[in-house]
């Protein structure tokens, strides 16, 4: 029951900072609110028993890419959206349809039965907390999934390179 | 512990939020957050599913979606500075160079 009211509340302030990630008109509170949203997220893994996920959704996520954000947003100093005519007329109506129309087919897709029946996978929750979620997920990383591991270096290194050299000011 | 599905509706309610504020922002720092939201959705409904079927895939899984999401963070908001510097301002709307 704990843990039922713990997902619910967790679940409202996820939603309201995802809704005020949308609706705030500074991007500078978009980005607290969305910090607030990865917080909970990472309560909800918490009562997923996925503890590394989790912590690792708090480090990676609502600290280092949310300050890189900020840092961003402070740069170039953006004040709130300035209130002007949209070139689609309307472009807020039906950005909401169509969210809602998304919305409709996301939950038929969730919520139908063949999705719930699948295989059942090796690692029962009681298995993996008895071995230890982040030695299970280090072990798997290097033996099955060592190939995306490698693929991931390699992506991380281009995207600091592509970083710097986009960011860099052209010496003339 | 609540039913899978109340995770999933949450994890579609995240990933919908996230299209409308693509959609409906105009300023390209926050659309790149609205796809950090969507990302985040897509990752709860792996670890939910993997919790409920015995599997450590989606764990591992939103593992690679992170750093996935790093990288594009950091490339699209480098996109971003260059085109604050080129034109004051980082509105898409006006954001029209290679339109004919």
């Amino acid at each position: 029951m704990a843990s039922s009211l713990f997902f619910y509340f967790l679940a409202v302030v996820t939603t309201v900072g995802a809704i005020a990630v949308v609706a705030f008109p500074s991007p500078l509170y978009s980005v607290l609110a969305l910090i607030l949203t990865f917080l909970g997220l990472a309560g909800l893994y918490l009562s997923l028993h996925a503890q590394f996920v989790a912590i690792v959704q708090v480090i990676i996520y609502a600290s280092a890419i949310m300050m890189l954000f900020l840092f961003v947003v402070m740069l170039i100093n953006l004040g709130r959206e300035e209130k002007r005519e949209l070139r689609l007329p309307g472009q807020k109506m039906l950005g909401a349809i169509a969210g809602l129309a998304l919305f409709s087919v996301l939950l038929k897709i969730f919520l139908s039965t063949s999705l719930m029946t699948g295989k059942k996978g090796s690692f029962p929750t009681e298995r993996v907390d008895e071995l230890g979620n982040t030695q299970v997920i280090g072990h798997l990383l290097l033996t099955d999934y060592v190939l995306p591991f490698q693929a991931m270096g390699v992506l991380l290194f281009v995207g600091i390179v592509g970083a710097v050299v986009l960011a860099r000011r052209r010496s003339r | 512990m609540a039913p899978l599905e109340h995770y999933l509706i949450l994890s579609a309610v995240l990933f919908s939020l996230g299209v409308v504020g693509v959609v409906v922002r105009r300023n390209a720092i926050v659309v790149i957050l609205c796809i950090e939201l969507m990302m985040n959705g897509a990752n709860l409904a792996f670890v939910a599913y993997g919790r409920y079927l015995d599997s450590m895939a989606g764990q591992m899984i939103v593992f690679f979606v992170m750093a996935v999401a790093a990288a594009e963070a950091a490339i699209g908001l480098a996109i971003v500075v260059l085109i604050y510097r080129n034109h004051e301002s980082t509105d898409l709307d006006e954001i029209n160079l290679l339109k004919l």
